[in-house]
């Protein structure tokens, strides 16, 4: 066949398109769905009581569902949308711009880049057509809408999910069911467009990697509000909390760790030097963390012994600290983030939980340590350990369609007139605590906004619902009564009782003994 | 005939297999059991909490004899099992009244 210069004829996608970035940006997104399905699935499942397991899982699959549609109907928008509702943002000549950059810290300003325009995102010029977001202003996208709205779905779908393991055990199925559409449409589209989605935060420097705030802290959050309302679960189930699988525990829990290569690595949109950075740095403190829980237990907890769900504890912690900076610390801030971010929430789960409010809340898997804490911390220690040359975005010479062109190392690194290379000035590089206070004023408002909504949330379903908690005995029998399934049935007890297969043909002859026993049965005393 | 009950330290199992074996028995049942004596229970810790935990794991064996060969079993389970430290477990023997084979309804000393 021969191809005519200049011919018009088949092409796989337009020139924005790098395959490349577009392949990372959907493996990374596949990355953090299996960290929600299988991964918190079946860490939280086994490591409650096995009459809950069941529960656990119901809730995970139909959250994770719960929010996959609403957030292409109607949220994705709300988050990521090139539009705000209030006009702050908005695309002018098909490019996204932040209108009021000058002048910030009014109320005006505050509102007008508070959440996005809502609309749905299912058409096939929305799905195909490039992706275009206040999550990125300074470099067009590489890849279609598709994949960045698949991208930010699975940090939406694991952020309620996280804050199951505050309210297991005693919330109804329907409760859960209500509030994941509400809380992710009014908590988390409202935090991720301020922080992400180019609002309010974002426009004044406030930074999060990958959710340090927007998804954990928020997270541990709203499981303690949550967990307040509903009241702790029976006395007999906080008595006897014991895990029912640390086997399963190990599967779940090393899912989260390399699913969070995507988690961390994907957010800089593009398969960089800065992704890169940001998994190796995850990784780094994922594993001081683990090294430093383990040690804390074994040297200064009461029975001194090093436990397998403590070093699960420090993962997470170290996981959890690293996601605000990841690609923003070099690798001995990511040794000094995860250290801290797990020493810091032990000294809290050991000493903290004995002090009121948390003693008196029953926020059953501890999310508001693990994810709450922890979160706040990394996205605190951002503004002491950002280091201003681990570059995010570098400078160089584009094609019209945004693809990079001839662009040498010292060039990348270069600042100029018109692009300065994008790192985070931390207290520790520059003497400058500006990025700690706005670090600040983000948390303190995600604890806030989280704390506010949830807590009206769960009294609206309270409500709606007449108590959005099982009455005690329902909760005494736990998956029975409310799935009528168990984790581990027993197939030799039960027969099947509704008639099923009792029809003509499949009967007596498809059911008859075989004429030898393959494996023969031992005696019961006797040999025989 | 008699049953001799047995609920040893699970390590113990092999050793008690094969001294029943020496010993003629030609059949066993066993049991996963949990129990406490003097030895009284333990403590396990998850995610910071501090369980106490009153059984610990042991295995219940169950051996039907003949009744002239029920010392001579005992003696070989409690020293094939025995460690000399607390926990080791303990044998009983109950009279019983009447064995029968499934498969052939034999019975009596026929069906050990």
């Amino acid at each position: 066949m021969i191809h005519l210069l200049g011919a018009t004829t088949y092409v796989p996608y337009p020139s924005w398109l790098n395959p490349g970035d577009n392949t990372w940006q959907l493996t990374a997104a596949t990355f953090v769905g299996l960290m929600s399905l299988p991964g918190l699935a079946v860490l939280y499942a086994s490591i409650v009581p096995k009459k809950w397991a069941v529960n656990v899982l119901a809730m995970m699959f139909a959250g994770f569902s719960l929010v996959l549609v609403g957030w292409f109907v109607w949220e994705y928008q709300l988050a990521f949308g090139s539009t705000s509702l209030g006009g702050g943002v908005k695309v002018i000549h098909g490019v996204v711009v932040q209108t009021q950059l000058t002048g910030t810290g009014t109320w005006k300003h505050f509102f007008d880049n508070f959440i996005g325009k809502p609309g749905t995102t299912t058409d096939s010029h929305q799905e195909q057509g490039q992706a275009m977001s206040g999550a990125n202003t300074i470099i067009p996208f590489h890849f279609p809408t598709a994949s960045l709205a698949y991208f930010q779905f699975v940090f939406a779908a694991i952020t309620p999910l996280l804050f199951l393991g505050s309210v297991i055990g005693r919330i109804k199925f329907s409760a859960w069911c209500l509030l994941v559409p509400f809380w992710s449409t009014l908590v988390y589209c409202v935090d991720a467009f301020m922080l992400w989605g180019g609002g309010y935060f974002a426009q004044e420097g406030a930074l999060d990697f990958s959710g340090g705030y927007v998804i954990h802290m928020s997270a541990g959050v709203s499981g303690f509000v949550a967990a307040w309302v509903l009241g702790p679960r029976l006395l007999r189930d906080r008595q006897h909390a014991l895990p029912n699988n640390l086997v399963m525990a190990a599967v779940g829990a090393g899912i989260l760790w390399l699913g969070w290569n995507g988690f961390n690595g994907g957010d800089p949109y593009y398969a960089g030097a800065s992704a890169a950075a940001a998994v190796i740095n995850t990784n780094i403190a994922t594993a001081t963390g683990t090294l430093v829980w383990m040690g804390m237990d074994a040297w200064l907890s009461k029975e001194k012994k090093p436990t397998f769900l403590g070093g699960v504890n420090g993962m997470i912690c170290g996981l959890v600290g690293i996601t605000p900076c990841a690609g923003w610390v070099n690798g001995w801030g990511a040794i000094a983030v995860g250290a801290t971010a797990c020493a810091v929430v032990w000294v809290c789960w050991n000493y903290l939980s004995k002090v009121p409010p948390f003693s008196r809340v029953d926020d059953a898997l501890g999310v508001i340590y693990t994810h709450g804490i922890a979160g706040f911390t990394g996205g605190m220690l951002l503004g002491i350990f950002g280091d201003p040359n681990m570059i995010e975005y570098g400078c160089g010479n584009a094609n019209a369609s945004g693809q990079v062109v001839a662009t040498s190392q010292a060039t990348y690194l270069a600042a100029s007139k018109t692009c300065t290379p994008f790192g985070v000035n931390g207290l520790m590089y520059t003497g400058s605590a500006h990025q700690l206070w706005e670090q600040f004023r983000a948390a303190i408002w995600v604890i806030f906004w989280s704390a506010l909504v949830t807590f009206i949330l769960m009294k609206l379903i309270g409500l709606v619902l007449r108590g959005a908690r099982y009455k005690d005995d329902i909760l005494e029998v736990g998956d029975l009564a409310i799935h009528g399934e168990e984790a581990f049935p027993e197939d030799e007890f039960a027969t099947r009782s509704d008639g099923a297969f009792a029809m003509a043909g499949i009967g007596e002859g498809a059911a008859r003994e075989p004429e030898t026993d393959p494996l023969p049965s031992p005696g019961g005393g006797g040999g025989d | 005939m008699k049953l001799i009950v047995a609920v040893l330290k699970p390590f113990k199992l092999d050793d008690v297999k094969e001294t029943l074996k020496s010993h003629g028995v030609q059949g066993m049942t066993l049991t996963e059991a949990q129990g406490f004596g003097r030895q009284r229970g333990h403590t396990e810790v998850y995610r910071g909490a501090e369980y106490e935990v009153d059984f610990v794991p042991k295995i219940r064996v169950e051996v039907l004899v003949e009744d002239g060969q029920a010392d001579d079993v005992v003696d070989a389970i409690v020293s094939a099992a025995a460690t000399g430290k607390i926990g080791d477990g303990k044998v009983w023997v109950v009279p019983v009244d009447t064995v029968v084979r499934v498969r052939t309804g034999e019975r009596g000393a026929d069906a050990l």
